[in-house]
């Protein structure tokens, strides 16, 4: 296993709600609560989930735009919590990040080439042979041409932005990119030109990839490890074929049985019809609100393989589990497992599932 | 595991709709809506701008249509035209829009909204932009059926509550008096749905509806699409640039590219070989979540097969077949001349064999359906392609 570069420990953000008057704090966002993991030099994390998963929060965290609650972000073995105001900005460079939008995170007022020469001028660097020519290599690294430098972002195609975002976070020579939903604002066609790209840097550049995105294609195509969150919770993490081939977590199934398959065997059918094959899995409900995540695991309340459990429980057919009840509404609830709807799981080995044993072999879809 | 379906029936009176539905399609045997030949113009700075030139589809009860495009090729415009929403600048300039026999496009605008509001209803993708922030979902729910129909305040609650029932809103009774705000995306997504079908339309048009939602959300409400759809037999014509989502919903699929149909074929067809090199690329292109990935830990990864440059901009679309600066079949006669829409495509007879004839608009269409090549193990496929490409035929904008 290669040396990691990127570690974090326990990493925590809660946003506080604030109302009335005096501001004073009314509810707390928990929006990554308690997430560790490791990122390994040229490799690439993908880190999967659904809106309000946390996962965005944690990689602003990541690159230094947001500030941690609690818990450590290691870079090269050093907290950038423990640092100086200096030994921050020097560690910043090497953690850059490339933003989802590539229409709202250039400037329009500033040409492609102070655009990506910027990032020298803010940490005052002259690199070697003078900034224009190191804008032009930028460029000529990202497929631009050098002399592109002196047009304004108007006057790219979306694909082409993404590309002057990428020159510019790779212009300190940064180690670790973090990468938003870098290819979900693309058309299809110019997606796959975007995450190419991507890839050949890593493997010219031995860069690391904290790979952020809701298409469970693309990052099965490009990441060595993935971390599927839920509700500001790491509920898998593995090496990504395991994952995607044999999901532990209940949650990971559901999502990638819910991802649309490019082939019409596999239909989205109303209820009755055979549909998706017997590993279909529908989620009731939406996730819940993370002022307010469930006690226990934060799943439970949408797990079917709880609610499975839970009935079971309840009838005494499950040895040494006893069933409470639970449910969004107060009476209208089933029956979960008691350690489900009490203890919050750990991730270990692979889910952070206290049924993950239970979890039937992977049915897989043929295609 | 146990697999969890959504479950349930839809409100009394559907079967009775559905059944009416039924004697009125076959008693004229023409389709629900057939557009034939549409294009739509928009008049710009830089002069006149084709935005959809030739458009023809048809929809019957029962069945969806996908229509497939990337942004600007002019899926969601011609959705416009045919709803009569056009903004201004913009007009048809050719074509029919076929309501039940009807041609709209003969009609005043004003007739022409008339006609559709009664049998045609439509789905946008941003459902909070399309509601009214203002107003109650319960108001807006039954605001066409109080107009329209003439309905009580009391029949009009009972109706919106019936609604919302019917795509599955928990709590419907308390929830008709909250705001569009109070919803989260995938419950205002069912809201916007609830309202197209508040007037029973013969077909909706959904454009883009789950491009804004998690996929889970989204397998909810596709799932809802088709109960209600099956239930009704309407017409679906779904605009998206998810393949992934036609496959998983669509019976037929027209394929556009820069306002134009390239390819239209029965869902499976299209699939299992597909007939434009357009079509078979975006294919090839999708990344699979089922296969493929790094494999070895040092290894060199497989790319992703990609379509070289990018769509050309409407106002400026390359002679010949639009395709050809990005196609790998690209000749001499591409680059000259247009191919037409060609229907002469023999295709292998299967059990759902509908009335919807394969048809290709590319030179060699006939070469691209032998190759038969499947594209859906083809994701991980290694390629020489990158940036090198990129650079060699992506050119800015303006130069």
């Amino acid at each position: 296993m290669p040396e990691p570069v990127l570690e974090v420990r326990q990493l925590v953000r809660h946003f506080p709600v604030r109302r009335g008057l005096l501001r004073r704090t009314v509810a707390t966002v928990k929006a990554v609560d308690g997430v560790s993991f490791t990122l390994a030099a040229g490799r690439t994390l993908g880190l999967v989930g659904e809106s309000g998963s946390g996962k965005s929060t944690l990689a602003r965290m990541l690159a230094g735009i947001e500030r941690p609650t609690a818990g450590q972000v290691l870079v090269h073995g050093e907290d950038v919590a423990r640092l100086s105001r200096a030994g921050r900005k020097r560690l910043r460079r090497d953690v850059q990040m490339v933003f989802q939008d590539p229409y709202t995170s250039l400037n329009p007022r500033m040409s492609v080439g102070e655009i990506v020469g910027e990032p020298f001028a803010i940490h005052r660097i002259t690199p070697a042979g003078g900034r224009r020519a190191a804008v032009g290599e930028l460029l000529e690294l990202v497929g631009l041409e050098p002399g592109h430098a002196s047009r304004y972002p108007h006057q790219f195609s979306g694909g082409q932005r993404q590309r002057i975002g990428i020159a510019r976070a790779l212009a300190l020579r940064p180690g670790i990119l973090v990468c938003d939903e870098p290819v979900s604002a693309l058309d299809v066609s110019v997606q796959g030109q975007v995450v190419n790209l991507l890839q050949d840097l890593q493997e010219e550049l031995g860069l690391s990839y904290l790979f952020v995105a809701h298409d469970l294609g693309v990052v099965r195509h490009i990441a060595h490890e993935v971390a599927v969150m839920y509700l500001g919770h790491v509920v898998e993490h593995g090496p990504s074929g395991d994952v995607y081939d044999d999901a532990r977590h209940p949650y990971t199934r559901a999502l990638l049985s819910a991802a649309p398959v490019p082939d019409p065997a596999v239909r989205f059918a109303p209820a009755g019809d055979a549909g998706r094959g017997d590993g279909a899995i529908t989620l009731e409900g939406e996730p819940p609100s993370p002022t307010n995540p469930p006690a226990g695991c934060v799943f439970h309340t949408r797990c079917p393989l709880a609610r499975a459990l839970g009935s079971e429980a309840a009838d005494g057919a499950l040895a040494g589990e006893t069933a409470v009840l639970t449910g969004e509404r107060p009476g209208g609830g089933h029956h979960v497992p008691e350690r489900c709807a009490r203890t919050a799981p750990v991730l270990e080995p692979r889910a952070a599932c206290h049924f993950a044993r239970s979890v039937p072999a992977a049915v897989k879809v043929e295609s | 595991m146990r697999v969890r379906k959504a479950g349930g029936t839809g409100p009394e009176g559907t079967g009775r709709a559905a059944a009416e539905r039924d004697g009125r399609t076959a008693s004229s045997r023409a389709p629900l809506l057939e557009v034939r030949d549409l294009a739509v113009e928009f008049r710009t700075a830089e002069g006149t701008v084709r935005a959809v030139d030739g458009l023809s589809y048809r929809v019957d009860a029962g069945r969806t249509l996908a229509v497939v495009g990337e942004s600007g090729s002019g899926k969601s415009v011609s959705s416009l035209a045919v709803m009569g929403l056009l903004p201004d600048g913009a007009r048809v300039s050719r074509g029919q829009v076929l309501l039940a026999g009807e041609d709209l496009l003969t009609l005043s605008r004003r007739e022409h909204r008339d006609r559709c509001g009664d049998r045609v209803a439509m789905v946008f993708q941003d459902a909070l932009a399309a509601l009214n922030p203002v107003h109650t979902v319960g108001y807006q729910l039954t605001e066409a059926l109080r107009a329209r129909r003439g309905l009580s305040r009391r029949d009009a609650a009972r109706r919106a509550v019936e609604l919302l029932d019917l795509v599955r809103v928990p709590n419907a009774r308390g929830r008709v008096k909250d705001h569009p705000h109070q919803f989260s995306g995938g419950m205002r997504q069912r809201v916007m749905i609830a309202i197209a079908l508040a007037m029973d339309p013969d077909v909706l048009i959904a454009d883009e509806p789950t491009t804004a939602l998690d996929v889970t959300v989204q397998a909810q409400v596709l799932r809802l699409l088709a109960e209600i759809q099956a239930e009704r037999r309407m017409g679906l014509v779904l605009i998206t640039h998810d393949l992934g989502v036609v496959a998983g919903v669509a019976d037929d699929v027209t394929v556009m590219y820069a306002g134009r149909v390239v390819e239209r074929a029965p869902v499976r067809d299209t699939f299992r070989a597909p007939a434009h090199p357009y079509t078979r690329a975006l294919l090839r292109s999708i990344p699979s979540a089922a296969s493929g990935g790094p494999q070895g830990a040092d290894a060199r990864r497989p790319r992703l097969s990609v379509i070289p440059g990018r769509p050309p901009s409407p106002a400026a679309l390359p002679a010949g077949c639009a395709f050809h600066p990005r196609c790998d079949l690209a000749g001499d006669l591409c680059r000259s001349e247009r191919p037409p829409l060609t229907t002469a495509l023999t295709t292998q007879p299967h059990d759902d064999a509908s009335s919807y004839p394969r048809a290709s608009a590319c030179h060699f269409a006939a070469e691209v359906l032998a190759s038969h090549d499947v594209p859906a193990a083809a994701s991980g496929r290694p390629r020489p392609t990158g940036r090198r490409d990129a650079r060699e035929t992506e050119e800015p904008t303006d130069a």
